[in-house]
């Protein structure tokens, strides 16, 4: 028998019961549309998390953090993150720039940062902040394009009390609604932890630049929610000489200068500093997506093999069913092997049907996720909502539609082979 | 008219089934051989072994022992996939007619042949051809639900006949049909003997129609006690 016959012997088996075939294939429809759906989601997620680092986190800087060597190596995890010092009593302070600056020609500088949480407070609003302490002419020239005022200006040589606000500190919600401009005093405080009881320490500043608008989030970049203060004035109001993190930026970015300046900083300060290059960071990064994809498509295969079982149990009754017919088709002359490709087609036509369904299904999915995800500011919280475009790959597609077929044609082999074992006699005789 | 070379050869055939735990011999040694161009009918009461020998002839089964041959070849010693194409030379035309029901009786005639493997337009035209040949070429896109007990039978015999067997094999023609169409059906059958040289075998426990043929195996108890010309 043609290969064409079969498929069109199966298709019209199928056309025959129609409402049970469209229940079967809804199976492969959720588990498909589940799988892209998630795929495509969790890709897009990776995109938009990857571009938002990549801003915040360009090739050629490095971030020095005390403690541990954790992620020096390019693998690892994130220590001592956030200038915790780990395990030795190691700390940085914001003179070791000097040194950084010395160990490489292939270092352009560098810039310390002491950071605390705090409040901005003005007329009609109160709002937490992270306080950044930085000194801006060096702050500037590595982060040319996002630590640029849209209002006013940042001063090359900064009064103390002059600050520099993002975006979203005085117009919170980015509606128009400003509430406070430039040249307006603002009271700057932060929650000294470091005696007890606890006080919080003000200071008046008058707002000399409010940055433009950065989105999402970076490393030791400027964020829209960062209020930055002169170096000299964080280090008296926060009374401290050291500081969280160093910016080290490189004459350029080839992962050759990143290793060995990489070594040189960690050599230099025995290994108790943890240097972190985007490289590192974005391979991590996709070595966790990579995880939770796995995680969620395993999920969604779930679903798919239940949906393969529904098939199994269908095509059983089916064959039951359609057991005088075997006989029929037998005795007219077809042979076992016939047989089971037509219910082997059958299957495979269902789980075709049922995977490109799916697949656009999981597509309109994604989308329609994504875009109540963006709208209600799920995703990015605090630090400016960002959008998620949910990715397709062609491999996603090819995937899924040899998964929805490939788990259709498994669970239709015991049937199939059921049919093509029966007996003719027998067959014929069932009534 | 009948000629000298056999279509279908029994030599000795026995037949032994297992009724639950208890032999039972359904054919206890037969022997009778049909010519190309014969129109024999086998005429027996239930039990005598008849539907077991209409299955072997069929190629539905095969003997414990003995020799059947069909055209020739011995099937106790085909594979299942060598019996499967075997059949495609056996024009089975069975008693409850076994359409299928979903299709159309120019699908069911084409269902045959596409078994067989015949392209899609040759199998279309030969099929009409087949439909107006009994009859039937009003008839084509009905489905079997759509036609009556004698209609639904001579779209089974064009079935049988799509892809040039050697031979029809019919299971009790006449038995789910009425009389006057019963008495169609047999000119019908007499017809494609005589002027198309079609081999025919019928199986029929019905006396009357069985004297219709040309020769007549009376079966009983798993033998044949008879093998007799009819006077026409």
């Amino acid at each position: 028998m043609r290969t064409l016959d079969i498929f069109g012997y199966s298709f019209s088996a199928i056309k025959l019961r129609k409402f049970r075939a469209a229940l079967t294939t809804l199976g492969v429809i959720i588990g498909i549309a589940a799988i892209v759906a998630l795929l495509s989601i969790t890709q897009g997620l990776q995109a938009t998390i990857t571009s938002q680092l990549n801003q915040g986190l360009s090739a050629d800087t490095l971030i020095v953090t005390a403690g541990g060597s954790a992620i020096s190596g390019g693998g690892g995890g994130f220590g001592g993150f956030g200038g915790q010092t780990e395990n030795s009593g190691f700390s940085l302070y914001t003179n070791y720039t000097q040194e950084i600056d010395a160990l490489s020609p292939d270092i352009a500088n560098s810039v310390a940062i002491i950071s605390r949480s705090g409040y901005i407070v003005s007329e009609n609003l109160n709002r937490s902040v992270t306080i950044y302490g930085v000194d801006y002419a060096t702050y500037q020239s590595i982060y040319t394009n996002t630590f640029k005022a849209e209002n006013g200006s940042i001063p090359t040589s900064p009064s103390m009390t002059e600050v520099v606000v993002g975006t979203r500190v005085n117009q919170p919600s980015q509606n128009g609604t400003v509430f406070f401009n430039t040249g307006d005093l603002v009271n700057v405080t932060w929650t000294n932890a470091t005696v007890l009881p606890l006080r919080n320490e003000t200071y008046i500043a008058q707002v000399s630049g409010v940055l433009g608008k950065i989105g999402g989030f970076g490393i030791g970049g400027p964020s829209d929610t960062g209020v930055y203060i002169p170096l000299e004035q964080a280090q008296s109001f926060f009374n401290t000489t050291q500081c969280d993190m160093i910016i080290v930026k490189l004459t350029n970015s080839d992962s050759a200068t990143v290793d060995a300046v990489t070594k040189a900083i960690t050599e230099h300060f025995s290994d108790q500093v943890s240097v972190i290059s985007s490289t590192a960071v974005l391979s991590l990064l996709s070595t966790v997506f990579g995880t939770i994809q796995l995680f969620l498509g395993g999920i969604a295969a779930i679903s798919l093999l239940v949906a393969g079982v529904g098939i199994m149990n269908i095509m059983i009754v089916s064959l039951i069913e359609r057991t005088r017919e075997i006989g029929i088709l037998k005795a007219l002359g077809m042979k076992s092997r016939t047989v089971l490709t037509i219910f082997l087609g059958e299957s495979v036509i269902i789980g075709f049907i049922g995977a490109i369904i799916g697949i656009l299904l999981g597509w309109a999915l994604a989308n329609v996720t994504a875009t109540v995800l963006g709208e209600g500011g799920v995703i990015g919280g605090g630090s400016g909502a960002f959008s998620i475009t949910p990715i397709l790959t062609p491999e996603v597609i090819l995937g899924s539609l040899a998964f929805g077929i490939g788990v259709s044609v498994i669970f239709a082999l015991y049937p199939a082979w059921r049919a093509s074992k029966l007996k003719p006699v027998d067959a014929l005789r069932y009534e | 008219m009948p000629t000298n070379t056999p279509v279908v050869e029994a030599i000795n055939v026995k037949k032994t089934y297992m009724l639950g735990k208890v032999p039972v011999e359904a054919l206890r040694g037969v022997n009778f051989h049909v010519a190309a161009g014969d129109f024999v009918s086998i005429l027996g009461p239930s039990g005598s072994g008849k539907s077991t020998m209409l299955n072997l002839i069929g190629a539905l089964d095969k003997p414990t022992s003995g020799q059947l041959l069909i055209d020739g070849v011995d099937i106790g010693t085909l594979s299942d996939n060598q019996l499967s194409e075997l059949r495609l030379k056996i024009g089975f035309v069975f008693q409850f007619f076994n359409l299928i029901p979903r299709l159309t009786a120019r699908d069911n005639v084409e269902l045959a042949m596409s078994i067989a493997g015949v392209s899609k337009s040759q199998r279309r035209k030969h099929a009409v051809e087949l439909l107006e040949n009994v009859g039937l070429k009003d008839r084509i896109n009905h489905k079997p639900a759509e036609l009556s007990g004698g209609q639904q039978q001579r779209v089974a015999i064009a079935r049988a006949l799509a892809n040039n067997p050697k031979f029809l094999l019919l299971d009790e023609p006449t038995g789910n049909v009425d009389s006057k169409t019963a008495a169609e059906v047999l000119s019908l059958l007499k017809k494609l003997n005589t002027e198309d040289g079609v081999s025919i075998i019928m199986v029929t426990h019905d006396e009357k129609l069985a004297k219709q043929a040309r020769r007549t195996v009376k079966m009983f108890d798993g033998e044949i006690c008879a093998d007799e010309a009819n006077g026409q």
